[in-house]
């Protein structure tokens, strides 16, 4: 099919072309008229920026082809008509940007020189670099693209357990011993909860991971981590930022999948077709919530209706190629892929998928029914008509779309493919399918979903939802490496493939690529459930290594690629702050539902709303990412804004004086530090700690300023 | 010591050069400390501050600095072939329509001034005209971007995060990069903290919004529980506590400037308020800038302010003339002539104080001002109870001055009724590779790798560095 097309479009262009009855003369005067000047002419003037020591706007004039192809801004020199040819109309000053860039114009000998040899077809006798190839054409997607590693099918590996597979990269070095228990339980419940033991745990580890994956902390700790990926938040962005206040069913919906262990292709399938597959189960429904998170402006003028529709879908589409695929597909709208092989042609008709999908919200009656709830943007406080009912947004189709305020229309019906992502410079209609690369050559029809006759969707998300998970045809083996990254990441604080959401050619490859394939063959072999993966990892000897220095593995292996030690890791904003809440005794645990901005409030940091101008001043403070792009991970700075806050917040004094309050009663003042040195690290204080603590309670110190100081320490926000 | 196998970038990501710097430099070779000031990738570049007047909602060139006496003479007359589309209110077209304003020649360039800036004109043998901007939004918030970030669309590092990023902070007390919005209760401009956010850049390079009421940042006073005594003592201990368990940590150095930020926020609390006490500046300074003036008090403080940052070490100010839209910003829909009389009004005394006070300083030939909005107005009328007009996103003016820019010096022009730039055109890309280009940054090596690529301020489109400006 494909091939038939690419046959009918060169057959189209180069009788377009309409070569002259002459061509083989004038080809044979041109070729002498290169040799002679125009080669000389060209390396003199025009080189430097287009092929030889840069290539600007894409245009590289190295070889005759890619002379031809153009560069970002279109054709530049059409063989046979130099008038037709952009080149010439620059170097004329007829056309900007002139040419050359920044030097005086050529003079009229030259001009006419190489208007006379492209009259003459632009001739070359040889590429102006020595040696220079044409580049391929990234239009087209062979079997050597296919090549790439995260474009393969998993590799089928031999192993019993992850240890194995790290130590036979090992380079003749082996782990750090373990941590020693408490250190170890400490670890574990911040890493899967985000709050720190109950000072009494002490016990073996098997059994607390068993208890701390069963518990509902497990989810609201990992949801966070999807969140960040998913570009969450709970307003419009853009000029008016309005509320979405019906927003939080999707963060809500990604805490009781993982508190569930849903299995992550369904995972997957309800965030981009939840309406599709499940109509009337509300939690479908809210996982919809994905493709509505992005931003979208709140005023738009006739001329940018078209523009805008484009650049939400792609927010659609960008933010599920990063967060599931790991691929930066996003980059393809403008033109084929610099460096992975996505054509533009693939990014349009992967992007027509969403062609009528819009946010809408709906009503959830008692009855389990579902309507439109008609509302605009703006809506505020409005509440379903019907009492009991849940008001939910959802992205998808069938219902009313939340109007925005627009001179425009929700959606248009149909998705074109553009040329340099115009608009105004639409190239035939989109028809849906999927990355060529990461399909297996066959009819793309095998992925399609046809909806029941009486269905309000297009089917054309579930078709997506059933390419990218596809294992054996479709992007499925992709789909289980990454987020078996995604999990090892937040375990050890770097990925298998460190550049998280970049499995392509401008991400850096997996320093174990066994272990990878193995752990994404595990997660398919257990039904895609995500808990069995974590307990291998928790249960591995990696992951419970110390972190002692070893002066030999920081030389050999600087950036930990091998993980033969555990570094230590600043624990992310949402679990600092919840950290404190729970060692203060403020913490709230109350589940679900609309968030709030209020610092002060006492739930965890997950339950904050997250309103895109306005966000939290102690999360944003921690790192916590802008909400506008998929993220998949976080950098760890250390500012004084952070310190400010230990220091001056009324939140602070709370957390302090919360502290004081539990560790009070436990006696004298040796006991009172042993107690909140319990509570805070999991450990007794060493005799130094103790004596410096108790000199400064002698000063006149009250216990709520020890208990602050307690808070900043170092030790309280590192996982060791 | 744990001599870091960070790379640079990583340092960047883990401390970078923006508000609450470090000063690690006693801890780290000058060679890898990202902390400091760093070397500006070209010569040339004379800025080592830039204070960027963002005269908000888009004030009309015609109007101001870009005298067309060739629209008055056709006052009155239908512009043929005008796309209604061209500004927010298709269905609102008028006539062309002449200036409200008297225009007259200024300085030994003779440049013409609309009588908007009387005290500012005085100026003009300073300041650097950029006739012939353009850009691709006809619409506030993209505009805003455009202007901010190089993008229309939200979520792109604006110019001063990218300044930030390149060159570092030369204050070790005091955020390197703030925004001043509007204290007039007129809002923020449209997209607010996107237009000063870091994007993908590490998020400490996002500037730092001063409130314009209270406190101007967060948790910098001392809570009313504590007393500056007792927090010194709490800060003994918590240093003393934290460099005993230092040692045997591999990663040492990290702690360590966890450390060294306490101390540096300690200090903050007094530099941050010390710099923002316009009151405290001598008379005739507040004088200069009309700091007790009702018509412009509000913007002297703010430009003071300026200029005191700039004395600090600080890199990057934007300062927000005006609130949100229509009447309560530069966006003259309805009667342009009271709109920019009174946006003009509170802005005249205080941004020539500003000059002024920079140049008697020795400051002008380091700092770069920036005078601008995000696209310009229409030379037709808008219909309404008082002609306004619209928004243009095919010309607008943009002056420099300090920072050295040519003075008295006038680059590109409009049409002859200034509807579209004409001659020498000058994008946004370009004015942005400009500004970095003053700040001694080439536009084309500043990058950051996100998402796989390169990203740059500038774009891929070839955008160039306006060199006529300089002088």
């Amino acid at each position: 099919m494909m091939s038939v097309m690419r046959f009918l479009f060169f057959i189209l262009s180069t009788s377009a072309l309409a070569l002259p009855a002459d061509h083989a003369q004038r080809m044979e005067r041109g070729l002498k008229s290169f040799q002679q000047d125009v080669a000389g002419i060209l390396k003199e003037n025009c080189l430097r920026c287009h092929g030889g020591e840069r290539v600007k706007s894409d245009f590289d004039m190295a070889t005759r082809e890619d002379l031809l192809r153009g560069g970002s801004h279109g054709s530049v020199v059409v063989p046979f008509d130099a008038k037709g040819s952009a080149l010439v109309q620059q170097i004329n000053h007829a056309k900007e940007p002139h040419m050359p860039d920044d030097k005086p114009k050529l003079s009229a000998e030259v001009i006419a020189k190489i208007t006379a040899w492209i009259d003459d077809g632009a001739p070359y006798a040889e590429p102006l670099v020595a040696g220079k190839k044409p580049k391929r054409d990234a239009s087209v997607v062979t079997d050597a693209d296919r090549q790439w590693w995260s474009f393969q099918p998993l590799m089928k590996i031999n192993a019993k357990s992850i240890d194995e597979l790290l130590l036979k990269n090992a380079k003749g070095m082996s782990f750090n011993p373990p941590a020693d228990k408490a250190t170890l339980v400490r670890r574990l419940h911040l890493d899967l909860t985000g709050l720190p033991p109950d000072s009494s745990e002490q016990t073996d580890l098997s059994a607390p991971t068993d208890r701390l994956l069963a518990s509902p902390r497990y989810g609201e700790r990992w949801a966070r981590h999807w969140l960040d990926v998913a570009r969450f938040a709970e307003s419009t962005g853009f000029e008016q930022d309005y509320d979405r206040p019906f927003a939080f069913h999707f963060r809500d919906f990604v805490i009781k999948a993982l508190n569930s262990d849903m299995p992550y292709d369904q995972f997957v399938k309800w965030q981009l077709a939840g309406d599709e597959y499940e109509p009337q189960n509300p939690l479908a429904l809210a996982a919809t919530g994905f493709l509505g998170a992005g931003v979208f402006p709140s005023q738009i003028t006739a001329n940018e209706v078209e523009r805008t529709r484009y650049d939400a879908m792609d927010d659609m589409l960008s933010t599920t190629s990063s967060a599931m695929l790991g691929l930066t597909v996003g980059c393809a709208r403008c033109h084929d892929h610099k460096f992975d092989p996505f054509p533009t042609r693939d990014y349009y008709a992967m992007l027509s998928t969403f062609t009528t999908t819009t946010r809408m919200n709906v009503d959830v009656l008692p009855n389990g029914k579902v309507t439109s709830a008609k509302t605009t943007m703006n809506a505020k406080t409005n509440t379903p008509a019907v009492p009991g009912a849940t008001r939910m947004m959802i992205c998808g189709e069938g219902y009313d779309p939340i109007v925005m305020h627009t001179q425009g229309g929700p959606f248009f019906d149909k998705t074109y493919v553009l040329k340099r992502g115009s608009p105004d410079m639409k190239d035939g209609e989109a028809t849906q399918s999927f990355l060529q690369v990461l399909s297996k050559p066959g009819d793309a029809k095998r992925w399609q979903w046809q909806p029941p006759k009486d269905a309000k969707t297009s089917g054309r998300r579930r078709s997506l939802s059933n390419w990218i998970t596809d294992v054996d045809q479709g992007a499925g083996a992709l789909l289980a490496r990454v987020i078996v990254n995604r999990l090892w990441q937040h375990h050890f604080g770097r990925g298998l493939v460190p550049t998280v959401n970049d499995f392509g050619k401008t991400g850096t490859a997996s320093s174990q690529p066994e272990l990878l394939d193995w752990l994404a063959g595990q997660l398919i072999a257990n039904g895609w459930k995500l808990k069995p993966i974590h307990k291998l990892i928790l249960s591995s000897q990696a992951w419970k290594q110390s972190s002692l220095r070893d002066a030999i593995k920081e030389a050999v292996d600087p950036d930990n690629g091998l993980f033969l030690r555990f570094v230590p890791q600043r624990l992310e904003a949402e679990a600092i702050r919840d950290c404190m809440l729970a060692i203060s005794g403020l913490l709230d645990e109350t589940m679900f539902g609309a968030g709030t901005r209020d610092e002060n409030s006492k739930r965890r940091s997950i339950y904050f709303n997250i309103k895109r101008s306005q966000l939290i001043g102690s999360m944003v403070a921690f790192d916590v990412p802008e909400p506008l792009v998929s993220q998949g991970s976080r950098p760890t700075t250390t500012v004084a804004p952070q310190a400010l806050i230990l220091m001056n917040s009324p939140q602070a004094r709370q957390w302090a004086e919360g502290l004081a309050k539990r560790i009070q009663p436990a006696g004298d003042v040796p006991k009172q530090i042993a107690m909140a040195y319990r509570i805070c690290f999991n450990r007794e204080p060493k005799p130094d700690e103790l004596a410096t603590g108790a000199e400064y309670l002698k000063t006149g110190a009250s216990l709520a300023d020890y208990c602050q100081v307690v808070l900043g320490l170092n030790e309280l926000i590192y996982v060791n | 010591m744990n001599t870091l196998s960070y790379s640079r970038r990583e340092w960047l990501a883990r401390a970078g050069g923006g508000f609450g710097l470090l000063a690690l430099s006693s801890m780290l070779e000058a060679a890898s400390n990202p902390f400091a000031p760093k070397v500006p990738m070209q010569v040339g570049g004379k800025a080592k501050s830039i204070i960027w007047i963002f005269a908000n909602g888009g004030p009309s060139q015609v109007d101001t600095w870009d005298y067309k006496p060739e629209l008055k003479k056709r006052d009155g007359k239908t512009l043929d072939g005008f796309d209604p589309k061209t500004g927010f209110f298709p269905g609102s077209v008028g006539p062309l329509m002449a200036s409200p304003f008297e225009f007259k020649q200024h300085g030994q360039s003779g440049t013409w001034c609309s009588d908007l800036f009387p005290k500012t004109a005085m100026h003009v043998d300073k300041m650097c005209f950029i006739h012939s901007c353009w850009t691709g939004s006809n619409n506030h918030s993209p505009a805003l971007f455009k202007m901010n970030t190089g993008e229309t669309r939200m979520g792109y590092p604006c110019v001063g995060s990218w300044v930030n990023y390149g060159l570092g902070s030369e204050s070790d007390s005091l955020p390197s990069f703030v925004v001043m919005s509007d204290p007039m209760n007129r809002g923020l401009p449209k997209g607010s903290a996107a237009n000063w956010g870091a994007g993908f850049l590490p998020s400490i390079y996002q500037g730092t919004w001063l409130k314009p009421k209270g406190a101007p940042i967060d948790n910098l006073a001392v809570p009313a529980s504590l007393t500056p005594q007792r927090q010194r003592a709490q800060l003994d201990l918590l240093a003393k506590l934290n460099r005993s368990a230092l040692a045997e940590s591999p990663i040492e150095s990290e702690l360590n400037a966890r450390i060294e930020s306490f101390e540096l926020a300690y200090r903050m609390q007094t530099a941050a308020p010390e710099a923002f006490d316009v009151k405290g500046e001598p008379e005739h300074i507040q004088k200069l800038y009309g700091l007790n003036e009702k018509h412009c008090g509000h913007f002297a403080a703010q430009c003071l302010t300026a200029r005191r940052m700039v004395e600090r070490g600080v890199r990057f100010i934007q300062i927000y003339s005006g609130g949100m839209e229509n009447q309560q910003s530069w966006d003259g829909h309805n009667d342009i002539a009271g709109n920019h009389r009174g946006f003009a009004n509170e802005s005249d005394q205080p941004v020539a104080a500003l000059i002024a006070d920079l140049e008697q300083r020795g400051l002008l030939d380091q700092t770069l001002i920036i005078w601008g909005g995000e696209f310009g107005r229409l030379p037709i009328s808008q219909k309404s109870a008082k002609p306004g007009r619209d928004h243009n996103p095919h010309a607008f003016t943009v002056w420099m001055c300090g920072g050295g820019v040519k003075g008295g010096h006038h680059h590109g022009e409009s049409d002859e009724i200034g509807f579209k730039a004409a001659i020498d055109k000058v994008s946004v890309h370009d004015l942005h590779a400009t500004i970095l280009a003053a700040a001694g940054l080439d536009h084309e090596r500043l990058t950051f790798k996100f998402q796989g690529l390169d990203q740059k301020l500038t774009g891929v489109e070839n955008p160039k560095v306006v060199k006529q400006v300089f002088a």
